[in-house]
């Protein structure tokens, strides 16, 4: 089979080296030659790497698209992936693409426009660490230094949480466990005192380590 | 002034290979080539690459190709006779000249690739070809470019 | 109408702002916070900072319930995804996306969807102007 890679990243380089051992014939499409990424791909599969722009018909055309059995698209972009799919199908018919998605949330879509996708890495470890966690996580973001025991954790409030519409700074919270920034749906911060709270905002919190199960609770329950 | 050793090295250059494309530079080249390997007691061997566009496989029939590749192989042999000397002559299809030259010397263990060039200045300042530069970067053996003289009035 | 555009630069400001005088209902996205000084003071408009392909910033800047969808920033391959999204996970009515490279905008045209080539309108109105000697006018 003729297969085209776009994308010279890790995953491309491995990838395109795979399909080499199995006998295809491969084809790397790499925005920037002088990455040091593609003179690697270079120097260590050969004759195999073509600077390009994935996205342009110019490139693809010069590709030999029109002959190629397979489009995988693997580069860190998920748009620019999306695209050099549907170019290679709608303009070279390409039988099959594939995509690497970057963002678990982009699957639908892919799928939607017929593209195949390989379940992205993140999306993989991520699906796995979902199921170990309580539904509405908290996240720890950092453990403080000199001060054992303690973290700030960020917590999303779920739409039905008992805390909506009240103030921030009259939540009732554990021992040991204090709102320090509340984080709305656009992005802006505020400060506990005279905000009251939203679904989807996103409360940072430092608490000790121990009392942040209660923390969870006493933000997300109904 | 290099030292008489150095000369002396330059006998130890005995297998050399030499790309035409048909072009005059590489005609002098191999002219050259053929006058080192005479002094050696080496061997000269001419490859001929044809590029083959990606929107073809690599082993599709390349009629027209292949038959200009025959005729400046034989152009090279007839040279090679008028100064009494014999030459190997290969036909290579690749995706890139550059990679398929490189490939044959490390094949063949080659001491030197000498590869012609012509004094180009396609966009008013003058330019090594891609593949001379690939050449250059990525042979392990020694690499000898001819450069034809500038000639007035060009560029 | 409800309009969410993503990009916030010249043209998404300045279609932002022709909108808001229509009396329609605005919402500007865009990655970064400082497109949206190209705003008018008096435009009271939504502003969201967030990257349109991320469905939950589309859902956050009101996809569900939007009338027509603009997708103007830089990158053609971002307007594209974001406005595939829009029309197909989100069934947005009104969506049109602007693509500044014309292959591509042909294609996705091709495609079904509505696509403005600023490159080939403004190659078109400057030969336009050159062939009726009226340039400058």
């Amino acid at each position: 089979m003729y297969i085209i890679v776009v994308g010279g990243g890790k995953v491309g380089f491995y990838l395109a080296k795979e399909l080499l051992d199995e006998g295809h014939e491969v084809l790397v499409i790499e925005k920037d030659e002088h990455s040091p990424r593609s003179t690697f791909i270079a120097e260590e599969l050969g004759d195999v790497v073509l600077k390009g722009d994935g996205c342009e018909a110019a490139t693809l055309e010069a590709a030999g698209t029109g002959r190629a059995d397979m489009l995988i698209a693997v580069t860190g972009d998920d748009e620019d992936n999306l695209v050099a799919c549907q170019v290679a199908r709608a303009r070279f018919r390409v039988p099959k693409t594939m995509a690497r998605i970057n963002n678990p949330k982009n699957e639908l879509i892919f799928r939607k426009l017929g593209i195949d996708v390989t379940v992205s890495a993140t999306s993989a470890i991520l699906n796995q660490i979902e199921q170990e966690l309580p539904t509405h996580r908290l996240v720890p973001l950092l453990h403080l230094r000199g001060r054992a025991g303690l973290e700030m954790v960020e917590v999303r409030i779920p739409a039905g949480s008992r805390i909506i519409g009240k103030e921030a700074s009259d939540v009732l919270l554990p021992q040991g466990a204090m709102i320090t920034l509340i984080v709305d749906a656009d992005g802006n911060p505020h400060l506990p005192a005279g905000y009251s709270v939203h679904a989807e905002d996103v409360v940072i919190a430092v608490s000790r380590v121990d009392a942040e199960e209660q923390l969870r609770r006493a933000l997300t329950e109904r | 002034m290099p030292r008489l050793a150095d000369l002396r090295a330059l006998l130890d250059v005995r297998q050399l290979l030499v790309p035409s494309d048909g072009s005059p530079a590489s005609f002098e080249a191999l002219a050259q080539a053929i006058n080192v390997a005479k002094r050696s007691r080496g061997s000269v061997v001419v490859v001929h690459v044809i590029e083959v566009k990606r929107t073809l496989p690599l082993d599709a029939e390349m009629a027209d190709e292949a038959q200009r590749g025959e005729e400046i192989l034989a152009e090279c042999e007839r040279l090679a006779e008028e100064m009494d000397f014999h030459i190997e002559g290969e036909l290579l299809q690749a995706r890139e000249s550059g990679h398929a030259i490189v490939d044959e010397a490390v094949e063949r263990g080659m001491d030197a690739i000498v590869i012609g060039t012509e004094y180009r200045r396609p966009l008013g300042e003058f330019q090594l070809s891609r593949t001379v530069q690939y050449v250059l970067k990525h042979a392990p053996c020694q690499v000898w470019v001819y450069r034809m003289p500038a000639r007035t009035g060009e560029g | 109408m409800r309009v969410v555009i993503m990009g916030c630069g010249r043209v998404g400001a300045q279609l932002a702002t022709m909108l808001e005088q229509g009396r329609h209902e605005v919402t500007v996205l865009d990655v970064r916070p400082s497109a949206f000084s190209r705003l008018p003071a008096s435009f009271h408009g939504r502003k969201l900072i967030g990257n349109g392909i991320d469905q939950d910033v589309l859902r956050r800047a009101g996809i569900e319930a939007a009338d027509a969808f603009v997708a103007c920033t830089q990158g053609d391959n971002r307007n594209v995804m974001a406005a595939q999204i829009a029309k197909h996970i989100f069934n947005v009515p009104c969506v049109v996306s602007r693509i500044y490279d014309p292959i591509r905008e042909e294609m996705y045209h091709m495609l079904g969807l509505r696509t403005i080539s600023p490159t080939k309108i403004g190659a078109e109105l400057l030969l336009q102007a050159i062939e009726g000697g009226r340039a400058g006018e």
